[in-house]
């Protein structure tokens, strides 16, 4: 069980390392069986783990990792969020809620009642696949996928400017359509940011290999 | 990149560890063991020697089958020289001003 939990966090140090420290994860990784034959292979992967993260803000590639991360967890995970609550009916933006905006909207203007409730489910089913698709352009984001990133990106924009045209038409200047909007800019450019510093890296790394 | 900074007192130990009996190849686990340090502290010194040439890594087969292959470091010509000159003096020269 112990060597187990030892192997699982050298796993994560050797990830931690990024491919410009390769060599000295594979390092690591022969010296645990040396530790845990002397019962130590915890205390070791440990510290090798310690070792992993305090190199990454040294390195270039470790900086951009932590900043994938940072940018993950700290903005696409909670637009994430966001969208699942406006898909689970809670309001956003001082608003009254997807339900309470279109029920609102159904009182104030009787003759479109219908359409009002025809379009509730396809946007709550908009709002809860857009939270998907966030959650998987950050995953795409961690593993450095840049054809996917694109591909779930793609989608992601296609899904909100939909429903930032539905949003609009039926709530007739709803202010969570400028929102979504100036969310969706700010993930893009600083997506296009991440593969620009992402291909100076790895352009740096291949000159350096063939130096 | 030369070194001016006095090298830590982990530095020297490490420099110490791999200086004694000549230029042999040393396991990271066993240096661990004769220096006393943990495997968080030692790595990165160990990277940033490699790194200042003050050290050399190898790859050296497993002794026995279906063992990963380990890696093995011994102190450069300039580690030997910058070796002598912090363990013994406690200078303030680089590792390649050393060799110099």
């Amino acid at each position: 069980m112990t060597d187990r939990l030892a192997r699982t966090i050298m796993s994560l140090a050797a990830l931690s390392l990024g491919d410009s420290r390769r060599d000295w994860a594979r390092a690591m990784q022969g010296e645990l069986e040396a530790a845990s034959e002397d019962g130590k292979g915890l205390a070791f992967a440990t510290g090798c783990l310690i070792a992993a993260w305090r190199e990454m803000p040294v390195q270039a590639e470790g900086r951009f990792v932590l900043a994938t991360y940072a940018f993950a967890v700290g903005l696409l995970l909670p637009v994430a969020a966001l969208q699942f609550g406006c898909a689970a009916g809670y309001s956003y933006a001082g608003q009254a809620g997807s339900f309470g905006v279109l029920a609102q909207g159904s009182v104030h203007q009787p003759y479109l009642a219908t359409a009002y409730l025809a379009a509730i489910p396809s946007l709550l089913a908009l709002w809860a696949l857009l939270g998907i698709g966030h959650i998987r352009l950050a995953w795409a984001m961690l593993d450095q996928d840049w054809p996917r990133v694109v591909r779930i990106g793609t989608a992601n924009v296609a899904m909100s400017a939909t429903l930032m045209i539905f949003t609009v038409v039926l709530f007739l200047g709803d202010t969570g359509a400028g929102l979504q909007a100036a969310a969706l800019a700010v993930e893009l450019a600083a997506i296009h940011g991440f593969a620009r510093w992402h291909a100076r890296i790895s352009s740096n790394a291949l000159s350096e290999a063939l130096a | 990149m030369p070194r001016n900074r006095r090298p830590s007192k982990q530095m020297l130990m490490v420099l110490e560890a791999l200086s004694s009996g000549g230029r042999q190849w040393r396991h990271g686990y066993d240096l661990m063991k004769e220096t006393g340090l943990q495997s968080g502290t030692l790595y990165p010194l160990l990277m940033r020697m490699t790194g200042q040439g003050l050290v050399e890594a190898e790859w050296r087969e497993p002794a026995q089958p279906g063992r990963p292959a380990r890696h093995a470091y011994r102190l450069t010509v300039a580690g030997v020289a910058f070796a002598r000159a912090g363990v013994g003096s406690d200078t303030t020269l680089s590792g390649k001003a050393a060799l110099a």
